[in-house]
């Protein structure tokens, strides 16, 4: 691995969603433990971000995830509007958590105002076989359905494409076709100067 | 005992701690006296040990901070590693237990001068302090009846004048260890130990346990005592509270007459307290009087957070806890309910008139921006964040014309209070406001670019010069914080120890939430119960609902695009618009054609937390596809429709172009008594195009907290001269008279019209 160059990086935010008890925070610690060796502290400020070399191109990666606030619903929106991409996390062992993922998707969709954004369905737990109660073919399914990739994790020691989820959300953000990106935002910039001129 | 309830408005924490740590020593290391000279203390270096200084200052040159941790200005959470006095010796082991050694260096006061004098070198009379190095073991990990043991010092006699000690810290331990080191062989009590491991034995053990060991009287005593004022929720268990019963039984038999037996029978009489208190006007947005209202949603979050039981927000319970087993977490879904309940009427506020004009739908936002900029003063950060919060949610955000009728300054009001929930550097502006007001006694924060509150504040210092206000803090990032703990460390160390390191990292969490608890009550608000009505009655849609009243006000760019082919027409508002009364306090409080008069009817759902819970789970369920997670508390409570776009909520748009029409109605309930009850409250639920009698009934009893059968109550529209009852089995949209406002009486069928069956006799009360 090369260092991290010096010069400012692009910052990519990345929020974690997904019901709770689905392990999103062990996905999130094992991604950046790492750093911690020794002596967690949840409470420092640059707990979640990390400089990450994706495809030979460096960023920042700061991670959202609200773990544990799963149930302060009416603020969930408020979050997912600071991404840029998504991790839909759900449980392999918990069929309601499968079946959840759909909502979230949807809010996403509702509160980006788009019919695609930078989303990856992660199916975690993995390692727990004798639990499983949703396939593998039922999340790609999901994933097909949704139109969005389909990973399985398990941060669990040895992890399984803990590193690999979070690269891959980093990559789909880089290759969201950039063109409909900037028309968008354009579209949104006439209509509000056009706003203020009325 | 614990906590100091007020301190000075800087750096609560790390004052609070030294306090507090100071307590942790346990016995002096054996070769140890209170003059041995500075090359003795330590072999290394790295001491500067300023022998005798009677100065303060001296514990900063002490010791050299060893260790190498990322660079970070907030860890003083971390303080007992990055303080100069401590330093970390080492970890050594013990039989069943680890601990972890540091040195430290501390003062004790000289209780007196007699005391002092007796012993043997007294020959420094002139100071009264002296620095030592202490050594200081906190175990690390242990068993259990170690960790218990731990609780207790070798060495009881309190050093009048500075010493090297050695404090040993239990570090990890089995359960037994644990247990013993609750007591202290002299009887002394090991306050801080004991702290930690009543909150957070829990997720280790189970209350049962470690009652067996009681090997000193005295400190059993102390012990109760503690667990009794700390933890007075191990003892609640309604109706008959055995816990406690027990406890009467035991200080019966072997501590009579003593205070703790008659503090354990004052418990036991004061679980029987109620009070209310009648009144009635009625209030409606945006005429209302918003540090009133901020004063109430600050006293109802007092009263949650003040029965918050902090271990419930332990990641073990309230992260892991699966629905079985959620009531052990109660506190805590009460404060995130409340949260919830504030965010959602701000929300259906905003929206529930679609018709009136976006300067008047503005005031409504006005006035939510106004109550949070008092909710700022109040430092009450929960309710602020759920006006936040509802104001950010999408259906808010996206209404650009009303946004556009809100003046500037309030914006930029809005902007700021909006920064101090910022994600940014994992929440650095709240945890950092958090810090320094805590336990202030009024808020004095401010950005430098905060110039509306900066404004606010000069304001309130001349109004309110000596009011002092105690602190609500957003538990949510207490909540991820213990949950990110619990994850991260591991529960059992190498040889299965328990991990008491962990224990200790929650604790400083919970000591935290502990100190706030302690410094609400600074807050004196009285109740208002035609608040509490007027929020009850508050329409609550949940976020599908509440999207598409949103995309009725503005239609969204994407479906305006989309739907273009359609006929215009057809996105008309005919659903609520033409049925709802342009006067927009009806919709909160419909009581002013009724004779008023204070009347407990409706007492039973105004108690806090019943309300809570039903505003939590009071979103519509006629719309309800599946989930969500703000359901989960009261899942027994939800009820589903098959609901024809079911499948189709894959993208916004599609669920836009199926939604159904719907009105809202107002529902009252009578009984059979109601000539004489003269107060009608009035619910609002939401009526979809496909919902009949049965379910819209049953919507109806939901929302009026009854429970029967739904098919033992009629329906009737309530019209000018008559009443229209509904059939059966209507589809309840197409038969009502939308000439008229849509109000209803829901009403327990007599005898006569319950089609023949009996069996709905008697249970409908």
């Amino acid at each position: 691995m090369t260092r991290p160059p010096n010069d400012n990086l692009p910052t990519v935010k990345l929020v974690v969603v997904g019901d709770g008890g689905v392990g999103k925070s062990a996905i999130t610690i094992q991604f950046f433990q790492k750093l911690f060796v020794t002596d967690y502290d949840p409470t420092i400020e640059d707990s979640y971000l990390q400089h990450v070399e994706v495809d030979g191109q460096w960023c920042i990666l700061d991670v959202l995830d609200t773990a544990g606030q799963e149930e302060f619903s009416a603020m969930r929106e408020q979050y997912m509007r600071k991404g840029d991409g998504f991790l839909l996390v759900y449980s392999v062992t918990d069929r309601n958590s499968y079946d959840n993922i759909i909502h979230f998707h949807t809010q996403i969709l509702r509160v980006k105002d788009r019919d695609v954004y930078p989303m990856l369905l992660v199916a975690n737990k993995v390692d727990l076989v004798h639990l499983r109660k949703v396939t593998e073919e039922q999340g790609r399914e999901l994933a097909h359905k949704l139109g969005i990739p389909y990973i399985e994790t398990s941060a669990k020691d040895p992890p399984l494409n803990i590193d690999a989820t979070f690269h891959e959300v980093v990559r789909i953000i880089r290759n969201q076709p950039q063109g409909d990106n900037d028309k968008r935002k354009k579209k949104k910039l006439q209509k509000l100067g056009k706003c203020v001129l009325l | 005992m614990l906590l100091p309830s007020t301190s000075p408005t800087v750096a609560f924490q790390p004052e609070y701690y030294q306090t507090e740590k100071s307590r942790f020593y346990d016995g002096k290391c054996a070769s140890n006296s209170r003059s041995f000279s500075p090359s003795t203390t330590v072999s290394s270096g790295e001491f500067q040990r300023q022998s005798r200084d009677p100065s303060p200052r001296g514990r900063f040159r002490f010791c050299v901070c060893t260790g190498t941790r990322k660079p970070n200005k907030k860890t003083l959470t971390k303080w007992y590693i990055k303080q100069p006095t401590w330093r970390l010796w080492g970890e050594e082991k013990a039989d069943g237990a680890l601990y972890t050694v540091y040195l430290k260096k501390v003062r004790y006061h000289r209780p007196t001068r007699s005391l002092s004098s007796s012993h043997s070198d007294s020959d420094d009379e002139i100071s009264h302090l002296e620095w030592e190095t202490v050594r200081v073991r906190f175990v690390k990990a242990g068993t259990l009846k170690k960790l218990v043991e731990a609780l207790s010092t070798d060495d009881g006699e309190l050093e009048t004048e500075w010493e090297t000690v050695r404090v040993r810290f239990v570090k990890a331990g089995t359960l037994k260890k644990l247990v013993e080191a609750l007591s202290t062989d002299d009887g002394e009590l090991e306050t801080t130990y004991i702290n930690v491991f009543l909150a957070t034995y829990r997720s280790f053990s189970s209350p049962k346990e470690p009652d067996h060991h009681e090997q000193h009287r005295k400190t059993l005593i102390s012990a109760l005592h503690v667990w009794l004022d700390s933890y007075p929720e191990d003892f609640k268990e309604p109706p008959n509270h055995p816990a406690l019963l027990q406890l009467v039984h035991f200080c019966e038999e072997f501590l009579p007459a003593t205070e703790l037996e008659a503090k354990v029978r004052h418990r036991l009489d004061s679980f029987a307290m109620r009070a209310n208190i009648p009144g009635w006007k009625r209030y409606g947005l945006p005429d209302v009087p918003v540090r009133h209202f901020a004063e109430q949603l600050t006293r109802m979050d007092v009263e949650l957070f003040k029965k918050l039981v902090p271990h419930q927000c332990l990641g073990a319970v309230w992260s892991r806890r699966d629905k079985s087993r959620s009531h052990e977490a109660a506190t805590v879904l009460a404060t995130v309910n409340q949260f919830n309940a504030v965010s959602f009427r701000v929300i259906s506020s905003i929206l529930v008139e679609p018709d009136i004009k976006p300067i008047d739908r503005a005031q409504i936002i006005i006035c939510w921006i106004d109550i949070a900029q008092e909710l700022r003063v109040l430092k009450n950060f929960s309710s602020l964040k759920a006006i936040i919060s509802g104001l950010q949610s999408n259906p808010i955000y996206r209404l650009q014309k009303t946004w556009q009728a809100v003046p500037k300054e309030k914006i930029e009001l809005f902007d700021e209070l909006a920064r101090i929930f910022s994600e940014d550097n994992n929440q650095w502006t709240q945890r950092e406001l958090l810090m320094r007001e805590g336990t202030a006694k009024f808020a004095d924060t401010v950005g430098e670019n905060d110039k509306q509150l900066q404004k606010v504040f000069q304001k309130q210092n001349n109004r309110t010069a000596n009011i002092s206000f105690g602190t609500i803090p957003y538990l949510g990032t207490f909540l991820t914080d213990l949950t990110m703990i619990d994850t991260a460390i591991p529960d059992l160390i190498s040889d299965g120890l328990i991990n008491f390191d962990k224990r200790r990292k929650e604790f400083e969490v919970l000591a935290q939430i502990k100190l706030l608890q302690g410094a609400a009550n600074a807050y004196q608000l009285t109740e208002d119960s035609l608040f509490d009505l007027w929020f009850d009655s508050l329409l609550v849609l949940d976020d599908r609902e509440a999207y598409k009243l949103s995309c009725q006000i503005e239609p969204s760019l994407t479906n305006t695009v989309k739907n273009k082919k359609k006929a215009p027409g057809h996105q008309k508002n005919d659903s609520i618009a033409s049925n709802s009364s342009s006067n927009s306090s009806q919709f909160y409080c419909d009581i002013d054609s009724m004779p008023s008069s204070p009347h407990n009817s409706i007492d039973r759902k105004l108690s806090p937390s019943q309300m809570s819970n039903s505003s939590s789970s009071s979103s519509l369920p006629s719309l309800d596809v599946s989930l969500n997670s703000s359901h989960s508390g009261s899942a027994n409570n939800k009820l589903q429709v098959p609901s024809a776009n079911n499948s189709g909520t894959l993208s916004p748009n599609h669920s836009q172009k199926s939604s159904p029409d719907f009105y809202i109605i107002k529902v009252t309930y009578e009984t059979e008594c109601v000539e004489t009850d003269g107060i009608v409250l009035y619910k609002s639920i939401m009526l979809s195009n496909n919902e009949r009698t049965p379910q819209v009934i049953r919507n109806a009893m939901y929302k009026l907290s009854l429970e029967g059968n739904p098919d033992e109550y009629t329906l009737a529209q309530v019209l000018p001269d008559k009443e229209m009852v509904l059939p059966s089995n209507a589809n309840v949209y197409y038969a009502v008279n939308t000439a008229y406002n849509l109000n209803f009486i829901l009403r327990p069928k007599r005898n006569e019209d319950t089609d023949g069956s009996g069996k709905s006799k008697g249970k409908s009360k």
